[in-house]
């Protein structure tokens, strides 16, 4: 006998539809699958024989063929294993195959026949089309969010064989679980003095600018950077599913409402591999972080203290805002624009005021070096943080509060899609002259930059841009119409664009 | 003959006591035959060969390799002559010295050392503020023929010599701790080989000898030697300048030390010196005097180029010249937002009053030769 059932695997971040095929036909015992099973799939025999064993279901005694469709692609994965079990349940004739009609099936099976949660439940269920879908009864939310028919839930084999069987209906959906209040513990009030940085913070959320903080240990800049998500508006609607589909890949918590609609914050640690940072883990190519942070912010703590070529992987997604990862016979593409923030610090020793640096010229340009030029250029603002002052951290009024400043992010926000239809930072070098114009005395100052040597082409654009958001960020500050860039701006967007390397100890750089 | 000397400086366990005792006893050769266990010794080297075995052994080794003829064919090619302590080129200021050098390796040409001298030393990890007077010093005190003396290490040494060659006709003297086969700081080679060109650079070890830490504060003992003036500039509380400053006092050579913050740790060495009597250093005219010379009108002629400060420019530039300021406290200062701060202070950078590191806004004195 011969059926045919419907599941799904997850790749990087996007679900395939597959079709399992039994047969289950005469012949010596034995058991096959075919159609590229990996190691996962192949070990499903053994896990679907204890559950079959447990929930008094016959082991097929003929010979049983298993054939995963499409036949080229690796499959990957313990969700193919509730669709097999039906399979071959339907094949040896112990279940009607009308009942599955237009259903299918997602889930792990345990040697108790239990049902069991897997990873990627979201994309999965999306890849699979207008069609009812069984999940494990953990994965009820996620599967909502991207069904197009029913999602049904069941706990275990009998429960599900019994509805099968027309013994039962459909067990009652797990009741959604009690919204959480957001409360975000990560407030810009708690950030005392650090006028520039926060000041920096705030230029870089309403102009999408990447963002740089050195300064030396203790002086606040993982604190800093973990406010920025706070600072940036809610994720449109295709973000937040894209979003909410790398979560669901990667194994990610859910927040309560189902969809991921907060910017996303992720701080991997510096010894991270270049998997776990861009992606492409185990053979179902996991998401990275570059994707887990997509349309959230991206810390990298210690930028310098990174592995090199790592780091160098995030000029793809920095440049696309997609990661493809590519594989001998498997290939994912991943959305994956995220705003980057890091931190370093000046030198080996943490550096502070000159004069109080042991570093040698040489230590300080190696350090400096393990960030490559291409990337550090993406940085469109390198912030100095120095250590708070006594007064500042004793003083106990609050600094600005995160809900004020977002409120002041949004309105630049939305001046810079009004004027150009995208954030500045993104602002092409041809439209600069259009929408980012610069008064004579901030061209005077440009000009004695560029003629200093302290300012390349390319970083005179990245200048402009975000001298742009500066000057948007004024006008709503003053609550003044917009106009042109000034010298102001210009200033002080050059006073957020620190050198890196640079020696306090002698003419050696 | 000068073989003898340069391959002998360069055995294996030679000290500056050993090498003095050997050349002061014997004529090069024979102090070279002595060494090479080829000749029998009686006197205080024949006794220090008695008591060390060993070093006896290590010399004949070390003789096996150092050929005098290719010793003195290296320094011959590298234009580096020898000069023992009994050669009339040998300065006359160092001879009197009870710890002079038994030879000099020399580049360049020595005519500087005839003139009134004085030493520049004081930190590697200088700030900005140290390594413009150092410049200063140097500037004002070469253009009344005065020489400077320094190290030619990083920060406040090569900035003393870097001032110095910014005035025509100077000869600076250099006494360095390593052979002078190779620059040592290599950032420094370029200052190195002008040093030499225009007045000397200064070893009391043959070509090839590494740059070794203990070479240092035996190289400071020369400097001092050479000076009448030793300026500290900047030291830490443990500096190597210190060590010159030391061996200065030992020989009733005056010490001078440029006064800072007492919240500066690159100050920290200086104050100390301060406290313990050597007299501060303010304006070259401190030194001229201690030099006996009339240096007033010479300090008259100052001029600086940069447009005159006003106002808050003024106040930012006061500020900074207090300690290195971050942005904010300048605003601070000011009280005027973020932006127009970072106009004014970026005004002062072009003109050349403040300088930024690294965040940290420094105020310049107006000496400033490094290359922007």
């Amino acid at each position: 006998m011969y059926s045919s059932v419907s599941t799904a695997m997850v790749v990087g971040s996007a679900g395939h539809a597959i079709t399992v095929e039994v047969q289950v036909a005469s012949g010596l015992p034995g058991f096959h699958i075919v159609g590229r099973p990996n190691g996962v799939v192949r070990e499903a025999r053994d896990r679907l024989r204890g559950a079959f064993y447990s929930s008094d279901e016959p082991w097929p005694k003929t010979n049983t063929t298993l054939n995963l469709v499409p036949a080229t692609e690796i499959k990957t994965g313990s969700a193919l294993d509730l669709a097999m079990a039906v399979g071959i349940l339907i094949a040896d004739g112990h279940v009607d195959p009308a009942a599955v009609r237009g259903l299918a099936f997602i889930g792990e099976l345990g040697l108790d026949g239990s049902i069991r949660h897997v990873l990627g439940v979201a994309p999965m269920v999306a890849a699979l089309g207008p069609v009812d879908v069984v999940v494990p009864s953990g994965s009820h939310r996620e599967a909502q969010i991207a069904a197009q028919g029913e999602v049904r839930t069941a706990d275990d084999l009998p429960q599900l064989l019994a509805v099968l069987r027309g013994l039962r209906p459909w067990p009652d959906p797990p009741p959604p679980p009690p919204t959480q209040l957001h409360d975000d513990l990560r407030d810009l009030q708690d950030v005392h003095g650090q006028h520039v940085a926060r000041h920096g913070l705030e230029i870089a959320a309403a102009g999408g600018h990447h963002l740089l903080f050195v300064g030396p240990p203790g002086a606040g800049k993982t604190m800093l950077a973990a406010r920025l998500p706070g600072l940036l508006p809610p994720l449109t609607d295709d973000r937040s599913l894209e979003a909410t589909m790398i979560h669901s890949a990667a194994g990610m918590p859910l927040p309560a409402g189902g969809l991921v609609t907060q910017p996303p914050y992720r701080a991997p640690h510096h010894t991270a591999s270049r998997a776990a940072l861009i992606g492409g883990g185990s053979p179902s190519l996991w998401p990275g972080e570059v994707s887990l942070a997509h349309g959230g912010v991206l810390f990298l703590d210690e930028l310098a203290e990174f592995t090199p070529s790592v780091l160098d992987g995030l000029r793809q997604p920095l440049e696309l805002g997609t990661i493809s990862i590519d594989r001998a016979a498997v290939r994912a593409t991943m959305p994956s624009a995220f705003q980057l923030v890091a931190a370093m610090n000046p030198c080996p020793c943490g550096g502070g005021p000159p004069g109080t640096c042991m570093c040698s010229d040489g230590e300080r340009l190696r350090y400096a070096r393990r960030v490559s030029g291409p990337l550090l250029d993406r940085f469109d603002l390198r912030v100095p943080v120095a250590r708070p002052g006594a007064h500042d951290l004793l003083d106990g009024t609050p600094g600005e509060s995160t809900a004020s400043v977002a409120a002041r992010v949004r309105r630049a926000r939305a001046l810079s899609i009004e004027r150009q239809g995208t954030l500045n930072a993104v602002l092409g070098a041809r439209r600069l002259d259009e929408h980012a114009q610069v008064d004579e005395a901030a061209k005077t100052l440009l000009y004695d930059e560029i003629s200093a040597g302290r300012l390349s082409g390319r970083g005179y654009h990245r200048l402009r841009r975000v001298a742009r958001t500066i000057a948007d960020l004024r006008s709503v500050h003053s609550d003044e119409p917009v106009g042109i860039v000034v010298a102001d701006d210009v200033a002080l967007a050059l006073a957020m664009r620190t050198p890196l390397g640079t020696s306090s100890s002698g003419w050696a750089v | 003959m000068s073989g003898f000397v340069a391959a002998l400086a360069g055995f294996d366990r030679m000290t500056v006591a050993r090498l003095r005792a050997l050349l002061d006893h014997f004529d090069p050769e024979t102090a070279y035959a002595v060494a090479a266990g080829n000749c029998v010794a009686d006197g205080p080297v024949g006794e220090l060969l008695g008591r060390h075995a060993d070093l006896a052994a290590a010399w004949r080794s070390s003789a096996a390799v150092r050929d005098p003829q290719r010793c003195a064919e290296q320094c011959r090619h590298l234009g580096v002559e020898v000069v023992a302590a009994t050669d009339e080129a040998y300065p006359m200021v160092l001879r009197s010295d009870p710890w002079h050098p038994a030879a000099l390796f020399v580049r360049g040409d020595l005519a500087g050392l005839q003139r009134r001298r004085v030493a520049i030393v004081g930190t590697r990890n200088a700030s900005q503020r140290g390594r413009e007077h150092a410049a200063r010093f140097a500037v004002e005190l070469t253009e009344e023929a005065v020489t400077i003396v320094s190290g030619l290490a990083r920060g406040i040494d090569a900035a003393a010599h870097r001032g110095a060659l910014a005035v025509a006709g100077a000869q600076p003297v250099a006494i360095v701790g390593n052979g002078l086969d190779r620059p040592y700081p290599r950032v420094n080679s370029a200052l190195w080989a002008e040093v030499a060109e225009r007045g000397a650079v200064v070893s009391e070890w043959p070509p090839g000898t590494p740059p070794d830490a203990f070479r240092f504060p035996l190289r400071n003992r020369i400097i001092a030697a050479l000076a009448e003036v030793v300026i500290v500039v900047e030291s830490r509380d443990r500096g190597g300048s210190l060590i010159t400053a030391r061996e200065a006092a030992q020989r009733d050579v005056a010490v001078f030390a440029v006064p800072g913050g007492i919240d500066q740790p690159a100050s920290e060495g200086t104050n100390a010196l301060l406290r313990d009597g050597a007299a501060p250093a303010t304006e070259t005219l401190d030194i001229l005097l201690a030099l006996g010379l009339d240096g007033r009108r010479a300090a008259n002629r100052r001029y600086d180029p940069r447009p005159q400060l006003h106002g808050r420019a003024q106040r930012i530039a006061d500020r900074c010249a207090q300690g290195p300021c971050t942005l904010e406290m300048i605003a601070e200062e000011v009280d005027r937002p973020l932006g127009e701060t970072a106009l004014l202070v970026a005004r002062l950078e072009r003109d050349g009053w403040v300088r930024e590191t690294a965040g940290w806004f420094e105020t310049l004195v107006g000496w400033d030769s490094t290359p922007t």
